[in-house]
């Protein structure tokens, strides 16, 4: 059984020059939990994700992953862009390999089975800039799964995924559900249909109190 | 901490792998070298001045523009390619980003000197006879070190502004100004046969190269910081 984690989200603040991008954002997620964050635009739902993935500072509150304060060198976080962030000149397996290798887990059998996972096996030798976007986005799944993060973090996903590309990221959701804590960002819910969801909504940097239920 | 320097290893193979797959800012560098070599050496021939006062000032700016054009890409493809999320997650910790670039712009800019270096020599005809070949060696190599250090650390601070091109040389020149002045008169004393008279200024550089390799492990997780 996988380890339960639990991600606590207190009064975060994050300011920007002299904008206040979060203002008091609070909630709580749990291993098994996919937590759709909405909002519009310049909402600071991508600000959110960046500062609990340790990748931005906050400027007041804490975030918590089991009860410690969650940093950048915990490891425990991985992030999906809407841009797939890869190295264009290195191959589809390069850019897999060298991530694994960061992360100390760059199994040829598991590298394998993410690519089969994604429907890139066949491309793995292609440089990933020569991919189309909704290829490298897949890549860019496959290299954010390759440490089994216990926290995934997905902003706009979906963004240039065809119909495959969106069945094979709903799988992923589902996937990983019973090991991660999976927070996503996304301006279209019903990309996530027939998947059990609970909603967050940010307005102008607070989270709304009230969460909705879906799935 | 072997935790540490494996992960520097494992971004320093991917730089090395990527440059020394397309190639093309390698060579356009070495061209550029070249084009230092011959425009000095022709106007220092013109200019009929002795070349061995004039070797150690033409060397070393030529390696400085040289580091310029050569290390202000360091960060280059991790903004190109938007990856510097997924990297700094991947390595957990900011400074080994700065440690794997130095390591990569080190070896750059040593492959570059390995062919400007010769080229000076034989176009501004440098007698050999007399020179402290292992002081000059020491001169090179700890002044290449003190530029990629520096350059590195530039680099990770500009690569987030937009006018990085123009901002990097005119920050490096003001900083690099002691490792200059070290790295001159090592020279100048190599060429002159001179040991222990001249180890005071190499003790400078050594200094200035510790300094700008040691503070970036506290500085860089701020500098990177989003």
């Amino acid at each position: 059984m996988a380890q339960q984690n639990a991600l606590e989200v207190r009064q975060l603040r994050k300011q920007l020059g002299h904008k206040q991008i979060l203002k008091a954002v609070t909630f709580a997620a749990v291993t098994g939990e996919l937590v759709a964050i909405t909002g519009a635009n310049g909402a600071g739902k991508t600000t959110l994700l960046r500062v609990i993935a340790g990748l931005a500072r906050p400027s007041g509150g804490e975030v918590l992953w089991n009860g410690s304060s969650l940093r950048l060198d915990s490891r425990q976080a991985a992030y999906v862009s809407h841009q797939p962030i890869l190295y264009g000149s290195l191959t589809v397996q390069e850019n897999l390999e060298f991530f694994g290798r960061l992360y100390g887990t760059a199994d040829p059998a598991k590298l394998q089975e993410l690519l089969e996972l994604v429907g890139l096996w066949l491309y793995r030798l292609e440089p990933a800039a020569v991919l189309s976007r909704g290829m490298q986005q897949r890549l860019a799944i496959a290299r954010a799964l390759i440490a089994e993060p216990a926290l995934i973090l997905y902003d706009e996903p979906f963004t240039s995924l065809d119909e495959n590309g969106r069945e094979i990221l709903r799988q992923v959701l589902e996937n990983r559900r019973p090991r991660a804590v999976q927070l996503l960002v996304t301006h279209a819910l019903e990309h996530l249909q027939g998947l059990p969801f609970r909603e967050i909504r940010l307005e102008e940097g607070r989270s709304v109190p009230k969460e909705a239920a879906h799935g | 901490m072997a935790e540490f320097w494996r992960r520097i290893w494992i971004l320093y193979r991917k730089d090395l792998l990527e440059e020394f797959r397309s190639m093309d800012h390698l060579w356009s560098t070495v061209v550029f070298g070249t084009m230092l070599v011959f425009v000095f050496s022709f106007a220092v021939q013109l200019a009929d001045v002795s070349t061995r006062q004039v070797f150690p000032a033409v060397l070393w700016v030529s390696i400085f523009f040289l580091s310029v054009v050569a290390l202000q890409r360091s960060f280059a493809k991790e903004k190109e390619s938007a990856v510097m999320d997924a990297l700094l997650l991947a390595c957990g910790e900011r400074s080994l980003l700065f440690y794997g670039k130095f390591l990569f712009s080190f070896t750059l800019l040593l492959l570059l000197e390995a062919v400007v270096v010769p080229l000076f020599w034989i176009f501004l005809d440098v007698d050999g006879a007399g020179v402290n070949l292992g002081l000059f060696a020491a001169a090179v190599l700890a002044g290449s070190w003190g530029l990629a250090a520096v350059g590195t650390l530039l680099n990770g601070i500009t690569s987030q502004l937009p006018s990085a091109r123009l901002l990097f040389p005119i920050l490096a020149f003001p900083l690099l100004i002691p490792l200059l002045i070290g790295v001159v008169l090592c020279t100048q004393g190599a060429l002159a046969g001179q040991g222990r008279s001249t180890m005071g200024w190499l003790y400078l550089v050594f200094v200035f190269d510790l300094l700008f390799t040691i503070l970036p492990l506290v500085l860089f997780d701020y500098i990177l910081e989003g």
